[in-house]
């Protein structure tokens, strides 16, 4: 029973941590329909950037938010604006491509940078272990877990109530009525790209202190991402969220009974089994691809 | 037939076309020679290793360009065959068998995988197929690191040490070279001749409008199912070869997502979807990254997968048809010739005369059964009760106001949608009524159909356009490429046979859906507004040729605003009006039936007549 | 007030409109008839800056308005109530009503206007909260119209407001139209129904081709043979 609890509450962790990563790419896909396969990798100079800052300045890693979340916004709009509107019209693979050459780039330009070394930010007491019943987590995580319930309500509330957050939805469900109502449609499409990479900025922040990075950090959690992003149904915030969490307990529950070496076949058999049976996604149905928060 | 000859030569200017075509030759037979002639002549074995290089991911490129290019099917997981073809190579060779043996062995297990993994996922679109390929990959690069039994983990294996054509394992570089030459102009040849195949043809209309292929009667799964299982043969070859030239293997290089992204990224600087783009794609950017490499040391990690990343950018942001489309450019073809919508008239040589007109047969037995469709989208009755005959050699009219439900009911006796209930029964050439249920099925049994909304292969020539039609009919090119340009020739589209479809102007492109339908030679045809934006002008000759198509037998439906057109082809004339059948009979009892004006001009028409 | 001077536009490489010119003064209703295809929707389009107008010009009040984007053109005070509806399916009726008010002239008149609108569509009012896809399709027309009202337009267009409704329905939203119109709002509407759209108009084009072929006062033309003959042949 303990084992069980322990299990759960690891998953639960490591699921809400899935989701600060993901849903900014499910936020992206949803609005701009372009699926962002480098969102790992701004996630991993988010995390170099925590690491520099830290180190540098000396000041507690969550500080960094400060610097980190507004350099990725920046980042995401000119990537949006220079790389992705301009192909706003073009195929699909050439969408594609667009973002799989910027993963690609980044990830080396990095290699060639700082090579493959691994930078650890301080940890500033975050790795400390808390009690919770049977289970023992790091103080770190429970910021994380905490964060992740924050965002995903702020992200709700701010798309509902405000009225950029409408135009952000309006757009999405139709794009040419948007228009119609006087929405700048490319704006708002860098505006939410923007917001998607602050968030994966946000995530680093908090990830920074827990976890080793190197060059290659984006790839590992990227490809989790789309599992949970497609699980959710791709666009769905809150289908997100549930995915995640699904997905940190089946990482937690088979990393012990499989050993952590297969646990990603569990992982990518469930993606594979989704994606084929249940393309829309756990949550949606397939009408709904447009669907937000 | 003058007419004919001179529209023919004028299009294909022959001696410009012979000696573009040498040209092409020319380069292509030039750089071949020089992958062999130019590490011999240097002598060195750093440039033999590039050179090696080179034509390994040429044919990788190549064989990938088949599924990628050709098919669409956007696979980033392709590394997946070549790294069954090298662990297949590898492994037999410790148990003693020739990589020329193990190759085949490889190939038809990476023929398989491909077939398997491609089938449930063929209904995935763009970046969701290129997510599962990634995904299949990572589940692939997982077994092989965990199953240590068979792989040796990350461990990995190495050859045996023994020397020799048997074990393709030399000291030397050159004997590599030629095997891996020879592999690549295996993969070249083939990827040339599946172009040139019906096979080629099928797998780019699949491509290009998959709707459209399959109202051509095109297997649309089938044909990218093999697609799918020669390239990851070919992939599974140049695998083997590659596990002994580099003799060791080990999970990370042989299943591994930026080797896969490699081989798309060659192909798409070379030019997706064309025979030799891949070839000239690798030529010209794996010397590069080496050449940079050399400058900055192999110190400089990451160095050649940032230019990779860098050149990815740039060519989907400013060259996104690859080298070949420069080629295009500057050897200078018929092709890419802009037509605008005031050439149009001129293309109107129909020279109705020449055609042989012959009187026009009775209308004759029952060749189409609609009986009581009926279809709801949503809380909609699209489709209420609809029964009608069509006649064989009979015109029948279907008109109505924008969304009475004209289109659903098409959709419904071409299979591209079923009904709720009620039936549609096909008289086959063997005289039996059949229920044909899907768009394949209503093909064969000789419906064919246009779309309302034109579907051209927009990338393909208008001649291949109506070849992927005449294919449904005759089996070898030459036989369907004589049918297209004859057809071609009926339409009044010779003047276009080799523009690409998407620069057809909209008159054209109405007559190359009628053209693509006709050849394949259907029983029953059914118009989806074909007289649409067409100028009253060329309104004549359209008529006039429904009424050549008309006599020669075979039975038409037409969905029709054009009310001339209407009036003066149709037998008989349906109206439709939301989801029912309204009124029907002779034209002139039709459009003076009170509910038929009232439904199209609103109520207080009638009334003022009237008053 | 709205001048289309030779333009030309299209989709791609395919030209639809040839060289129209049309005219719409201000505090008219003017419609647009004509048959499938022959470019009444497109002439909305290019208006609206959806489309791209590859020669002539358009001028606004004017101001030269032919290579606005869309979203400006709205700031001008030209609203489009497209074809089809085309509401924000998965929000809220009060929400897609909203949306109309997203233009910053639209958004300080927002209570007044919208208590307009309501009275003027009581039936959206019992709706505001309902998600708009679960509306029945005059309701839904409704709710395009109010949401097109609400951006308080100087030039309101509608693209065939009567396709697919029942016919009771379609007499509801000529009748709504009346009213627009009589509040001053200028009005230009492309429609299939020509009957109705005539008796509503002050003036007519016939389009065909993408040219205008024909023009007058909407009553001379109601009798026309040239409009009996484009949509019934006879």
């Amino acid at each position: 029973m303990d084992l069980l609890f322990s299990l759960v509450i690891n998953g639960l962790m490591l699921g809400s941590l899935y989701a600060m990563v993901s849903v900014g790419l499910t936020l992206i896909f949803g609005i701009t329909k372009v699926i962002n396969f480098a969102h790992g990798e701004f996630m991993m100079i988010g995390m170099m950037l925590t690491y520099i800052i830290t180190t540098y300045l000396g000041i507690h890693p969550y500080l960094t938010l400060v610097f980190v979340v507004p350099l990725l916004f920046l980042l995401g709009i000119v990537v949006q604006k220079y790389l992705i509107e301009p192909l706003k019209d073009s195929d699909e693979h050439i969408q594609i491509f667009a973002t799989v050459g910027l993963s690609i780039a980044m990830i080396n330009l990095v290699l060639m940078l700082a090579g493959s070394n691994n930078f650890n930010t301080p940890s500033s007491g975050l790795r400390e272990t808390l009690g919770l019943g049977a289970a023992t987590v790091l103080t770190g995580q429970v910021v994380i877990m905490l964060c992740s319930i924050f965002m995903v309500g702020g992200l709700h509330l701010f798309l509902t109530k405000t009225q950029m957050g409408r135009a952000i939805r309006a757009t999405a469900q139709n794009r040419n009525a948007a228009q119609l109502m006087g929405i700048n449609v490319s704006r708002i499409n860098m505006v939410t790209f923007g917001i998607g990479i602050a968030c994966v900025g946000i995530a680093a922040v908090l990830l920074s202190p827990l976890y080793p990075v190197n060059a290659q950090t984006g790839q590992s959690f990227v490809l989790i991402a789309f599992v949970i992003v497609v699980m959710g149904g791709l666009g769905s915030i809150a289908g997100a969220f549930y995915a995640a969490l699904i997905i940190g307990l089946v990482d937690a529950f088979a990393g012990f009974y499989l050993g952590s070496s297969l646990k990603d076949v569990a992982v990518f058999g469930i993606f594979l089994l989704v994606l084929i049976f249940r393309p829309s996604g756990l949550f949606g149905n397939a009408r709904k691809l447009a669907h937000v928060s | 037939m003058n007419n004919k000859t001179a529209s023919l030569t004028s299009v294909r200017g022959t001696g410009s076309v012979i000696q573009q075509l040498l040209n092409k030759k020319v380069l292509l037979f030039v750089t071949l020679a020089s992958l062999i002639v130019i590490p011999i002549m240097v002598g060195d074995d750093y440039i033999y290793h590039i050179f090696i290089t080179i034509c390994l991911f040429a044919g990788l490129s190549t064989a990938w360009n088949i599924v990628g290019g050709y098919a669409g099917q956007l696979s980033l997981g392709h590394a997946i065959y070549y790294g069954i073809g090298a662990y297949t190579g590898m492994l037999m060779l410790n148990a003693g068998v020739s990589p020329w043996i193990s190759m085949f062995v490889g190939a038809v297990l990476a023929a398989g995988v491909a077939v398997a993994i491609s089938y449930p996922c063929f209904k995935l679109h763009g970046p969701f197929y290129a997510l599962a390929s990634i995904a299949f990959l990572e589940v692939f690069h997982v077994i092989s690191l965990n199953w240590v039994g068979l792989t040796g983990g990350a461990n990995g294996v190495m050859v045996p040490l023994e020397l020799g054509w048997s074990t393709m394992v030399f000291s030397e570089r050159l004997p590599s070279l030629v095997i891996v030459f020879g592999l690549m102009s295996l993969v070249l040849a083939v990827s040339w001749a599946i172009r040139r195949s019906k096979l080629g043809f099928q797998l780019v209309a699949t491509r290009e409008r998959e709707s459209a292929a399959r109202g051509a009667a095109i297997r649309t799964v089938h044909v990218r199912l093999y697609a799918a299982a020669i390239s990851a043969g070919l992939t599974a070859m140049l695998g083997t070869f590659h596990g002994s030239y580099l003799t060791y293997i080990e999970p990370e290089s042989a299943f591994n997502l930026t080797f896969s992204i490699q081989i798309v990224l060659f192909a798409l600087v070379g030019g997706l979807g064309t025979v030799f783009g891949p070839l000239y794609g690798t030529i010209l950017l794996v010397p590069i990254t080496e050449l940079a490499r050399g400058w900055l040391g192999s110190s400089a990690i990451g160095l050649h997968g940032f230019v990779y990343g860098v050149v990815l950018i740039l060519v989907v942001l400013f060259m996104p048809d690859g080298i070949m489309s420069i080629f295009q450019r500057y050897l200078p073809t018929s092709k890419g010739r802009h037509v605008d919508a005031r050439d149009e008239k001129s293309t109107h040589h129909v020279p109705l005369n020449d055609v042989k007109k012959s009187e026009r047969a009775p209308v004759g037995e029952v060749v189409l059964k609609v009986q009581h469709l009926d279809k709801h989208f949503g809380g909609l009755h699209v489709t209420n009760d609809v029964s009608f005959n069509l006649h064989k050699g009979e015109v029948l009219g279907i008109i109505g106001p924008n969304g009475a439900g004209k289109t659903t009911v098409f959709n419904m006796i071409s299979g591209f949608l079923s009904a709720d209930s009620g039936s549609v029964e096909v008289l086959d050439e063997n005289g039996h009524f059949i229920s044909p249920k899907t768009p394949g099925a209503f093909a064969r049994s000789g419906v064919g159909r246009t779309f309302q909304i034109v579907q051209p292969f927009a990338a393909m020539t208008v001649e291949e356009n109506i070849m992927v039609g005449a294919f449904y009919r005759f089996r070898s090119v030459e036989e369907s490429r004589k049918v297209a340009r004859e057809i071609a020739y009926e339409l009044g589209l010779s003047r276009f046979l080799d523009e690409e479809a998407r620069n057809l102007p909209i008159g054209g492109l109405k007559r190359l859906e009628v053209a693509r339908v006709m050849a394949m030679r259907p029983r029953i045809l059914l118009l989806d507004e074909v007289m649409a934006g067409i100028n009253p002008a060329d309104l004549r000759e359209a008529i006039e040729l429904i009424k050549i198509i008309r006599d020669s037998g075979i039975s038409i439906i037409a969905i029709e605003h054009v009310m001339q057109a209407v009036m003066e082809l149709s037998d008989r004339v349906i109206v439709i009006s939301s989801g029912e059948i309204l009124a029907q009979g002779e034209p002139e009892e039709v459009v003076k039936n009170e509910a038929v004006i009232e439904a199209y001009l609103g109520k207080e028409v009638t009334d003022a007549s009237t008053e | 007030m709205l001048q289309l001077n030779n333009v030309t536009s299209g989709y791609g490489a395919t030209t639809i409109l040839h060289d129209l010119s049309l005219e719409v003064k201000e505090g008219e209703v003017v419609t647009i008839v004509g048959g499938n295809g022959a470019g009444k929707t497109t002439t909305l389009r290019t208006v609206s800056g959806l489309i791209e107008t590859t020669s002539g010009s358009i001028t606004f009040e004017g101001e030269d308005i032919t290579h606005l984007p869309a979203h400006q053109v709205v700031d001008r005070g030209i609203t489009l109530i497209p074809e089809a509806r085309q509401l924000f399916s998965e929000m809220s009726v009060l929400e897609n009503i909203q949306m109309g008010a997203y233009r910053t002239a639209a958004k300080s008149q927002y209570n007044q206007r919208l208590e307009e609108v309501l009275t003027l569509f009581p039936r959206v009012k019992e709706r505001l909260q309902q998600r708009a896809e679960s509306l029945s399709g005059g309701e839904q027309q409704m709710v395009a119209i109010a949401r097109g009202m609400m951006a308080c337009p100087k030039l309101l267009m509608f693209d065939e407001p009567s396709l697919g409704l029942a016919p009771i329905v379609v007499s509801q939203v000529f009748e709504v139209v009346k009213q627009i119109a009589k509040s001053g709002t200028t009005v230009l509407i492309v429609e299939q129904n020509v009957n109705q759209t005539l008796k509503v108009a002050d003036r007519a084009y016939v389009i065909e081709n993408g040219k205008i072929v024909m023009n007058g006062q909407a009553q001379e033309l109601m009798g026309d043979d040239h409009i009996r003959k484009a949509y019934l042949g006879i």
